[in-house]
């Protein structure tokens, strides 16, 4: 225990003084900060600036179409220029128009009396599919002002009609209480810290291998040895190494709190834009990220030792980072119904379960009951993989040279 | 009670037999020589001792005692492929590895700082791994080795990259701690290293001890059938029919004599045409048994 306490403590100082360590800390959430404002930015000025042409033969259904895309929201200034009535001879000429980008895109409306319009749209982009998504929502909400002025109610009453009712959700919280949620606000949180879940334990499971090739290209591994066991050594390098993550980590908790008692934070946290962060959360975030970091470090750590250089262990990247990309992936279905079996599945599978878990949360808490098994089945996981692990670095830290080849990796299991 | 003790071991791994039936002891007070060609079983051997690999049959003893780790505090060990930590100071390091024996970072700090004096090396202290040259590394990498005041040291090739001047404060270091009372045993390819430092040695080859015992006892086994003339004027004598062998270097020959020569002639036929400095009758180096061993060609 003497030798585990001290391997972990010499990581555990040599990290934590790193420079690569202060630059990620605060590194980390600015960039991410300004990733998710960019992106947020960007989707509300989708469509801007477009020259848009809306020709029709019904000058009054196209005058609607305009209107709609004016007074969407968010709308930045699409540049909207009505033709009507339009003839066959016009839509040869502003097809031209559009080849030459002058403008960029004619929503074509064919309007026959009596019979249901038909819309073609045309640009040059041929993946600008949200511009074609507003058209279709301003083209259905236009024809329908155009049929009730047609029965004779006024532009004001269709307005009215067309503009919906806002609906306000709430939550009903672990505690039974009722209070006020917002599902995109939700989606974000549970996103944010899935995200940040996955990189601190790809961080620090990568820093592990990382240490663990380190070692192995100075040659310090034999002079180690001499002294303490291999699975002493690993277990001190997952500790220190897992310490450094949840030092980072609480780092992040304490800045975010002193954050959200600024004024600032309390006007996004309390406005339409709401989100709860509970106690709840504030454990289980620290607690999957080191039942991640574990199952992912003794993996990466027992990889790296059958490589001989960082260029090496890259080769395994992709395959350990596959169960983050299909957690991600799962994102659609989870925010959909938190509760469908591929979400639970996910949620309780350990190489997806810490983020799906947080992914669920953003909905719906789970039933503690599906928290206890995924633990259960983190841990179990975890044992298996440090086994597997310290049978390869048991012999592959000693193994200078080249990289193992599989057959060779599958006779070290045996022989170990 | 012997230091270190190997009894019939071996070791294997797949197909190939590292180590086959090696035995060997070593006392307290006594430099032992490790020695064999190239992928002998030396290191092999080593890592057995320092349970760095078990033995698949066989026993190590250390101090007495069947191996169990808690014996390793007692021994450094400075293995062929050493290194230390690029990024940390080199005072930390040795503070780190003498904790890992045992020894208080309080009494590690102060014993690191008086090697390092006796080591001339005490400006490095403060620096990084990664600013120090290759020879001084290896002598932090020796501090390392004898930081927690070992009953046994264990050294692989530890004259490797060492210059002279180092490699004799080492030979220097490492006779003062053979007379505290210290086992020492070390491989290595320098003959005369093991001449002028081991009481003992064990030839491998193959795996196998092919050879040993005391240096002196070794040596006395063989026929003193080796001559070394030092002459000026003309080298016809080396063609006498008492020689086996002659290699002259400018006044400077080294002759094997042919079995039950006579080397009183080779000196009367040397002297009537040369004038002789130096007619020295020898036993055979270290270097040269070592040869005819690993070779097959032993005579004696």
């Amino acid at each position: 225990m003497r030798n585990i306490l001290l391997v972990a403590k010499r990581e555990y100082l040599e990290q934590i003084r790193g420079r690569a360590f202060r630059l990620s800390t605060v590194g980390l959430p600015i960039l991410f900060a300004v990733i998710v404002a960019i992106g947020y930015g960007s989707s509300l000025g989708i469509g801007a600036h477009k020259h848009i042409v809306v020709a029709s033969t019904n000058p009054a259904l196209a005058n609607d179409v305009r209107d709609q895309l004016a007074h969407e929201k968010g709308d930045s200034g699409m540049d909207v220029q009505v033709i009507a009535p339009a003839s066959p001879d016009m839509r040869a000429q502003i097809i031209q128009q559009i080849q030459t980008r002058a403008i960029d895109g004619m929503l074509w409306i064919e309007a026959p009396r009596g019979s249901l319009p038909e819309a073609t749209y045309i640009s040059k982009s041929a993946g600008d599919f949200m511009t074609g998504s507003r058209l279709h929502d301003a083209l259905d909400n236009g024809l329908i002002d155009e049929q009730l002025a047609r029965g004779g109610v006024t532009k004001a009453q269709a307005d009215a009609l067309a503009k919906g009712v806002p609906i306000v959700t709430y939550q009903v919280n672990s505690a039974g209480r009722v209070v006020r949620s917002d599902a995109q606000a939700s989606f974000w949180k549970g996103y944010v810290m899935a995200f940040l879940l996955s990189l601190t334990t790809m961080i620090y499971g990568m820093n592990v291998a990382r240490s663990v090739i380190q070692e192995k290209t100075s040659r310090i591994f034999e002079v180690m040895l001499a002294t303490v066991k291999p699975s002493d050594m690993l277990a001190g390098k997952l500790i220190g190494v897992g310490a450094v993550g949840l030092t980072q980590i609480a780092i992040w908790l304490v800045a975010a709190g002193a954050i959200m008692a600024t004024p600032f934070a309390s006007v996004i946290l309390s406005g339409q834009f709401s989100v709860h962060f509970s106690w709840f959360e504030g454990v289980l975030f620290p607690l999957y990220f080191v039942l991640g970091y574990l199952l992912y470090s003794s993996l990466f750590a027992g990889l790296a030792a059958t490589c001989e250089t960082e260029q090496e262990l890259q080769m395994y990247m992709p395959l350990a980072a596959a169960p983050t990309w299909l957690s991600f992936a799962l994102i659609v279905l989870i925010m959909n119904d938190s509760n469908s079996f591929w979400a639970v599945a996910a949620s309780l599978f350990p190489p997806t379960a810490p983020i799906v878990m947080f992914l669920r949360m953003a909905s719906e808490i789970p039933p503690l009951w599906q928290f206890g098994v995924s633990i259960a089945l983190l841990v179990i996981s975890i044992f298996a993989t440090l086994w597997f692990s310290s049978k390869l670095y048991r012999i592959g830290i000693l193994m200078y040279g080249k990289r193992a080849t599989l057959p060779e990796i599958f006779r070290w299991l045996r022989y170990s | 009670m012997p230091v270190v003790e190997l009894v019939d071991v071996r070791k294997a791994y797949e197909k190939k037999v590292a180590v086959q039936q090696l035995s060997l002891s070593i006392d307290a007070g006594q430099m032992f020589g490790l020695l064999g060609p190239n992928g002998a079983g030396k290191t092999s051997s080593i890592r057995m001792m320092m349970g760095i690999t078990m033995p698949d049959s066989g026993r190590v003893s250390l101090f007495g005692k069947p191996f169990e780790r808690a014996s390793l505090d007692r021994v450094g060990y400075l293995p062929e492929e050493r290194g230390l930590y690029k990024k940390m100071k080199v005072l930390d390091q040795l503070v780190f590895f003498g904790q890992l024996h045992g020894v208080s970072a309080h009494d590690a700090r102060r014993r690191a700082i008086d090697w390092a004096k006796r080591l001339e090396i005490d400006q490095a202290l403060e620096k990084k791994t990664e600013e120090l040259s290759k020879g001084m590394q290896q002598k932090i990498q020796f501090i390392g080795t004898i930081l927690h005041d070992p009953g046994l040291i264990v050294m692989d090739e530890p004259f490797s990259g060492l210059d002279p001047v180092n490699a004799s404060l080492l030979e220097r270091t490492l006779l003062e701690l053979k007379d505290q009372g210290r086992a020492i045993l070390f491989s290595t390819h320098r003959m005369d290293q093991v001449e002028k430092l081991c009481d003992s040695i064990c030839l491998i080859n193959n795996g196998q001890a092919v050879l040993s015992g005391r240096v002196r006892e070794i040596k006395s086994r063989y026929e003193r059938n080796h001559v070394i003339v030092e002459f000026e004027g003309d080298p016809s004598f080396l063609n006498s029919s008492q020689i086996a062998e002659a290699r002259n270097y400018s006044g400077h020959a080294e002759i094997r004599l042919k079995p039950h020569a006579n080397a009183q002639k080779l000196l009367h036929e040397a002297a009537a045409v040369a004038t002789i400095y130096r007619f020295e009758l020898v036993e055979p180096s270290l270097e040269e048994i070592f040869i005819r061993t690993v070779g097959g060609k032993v005579d004696a």
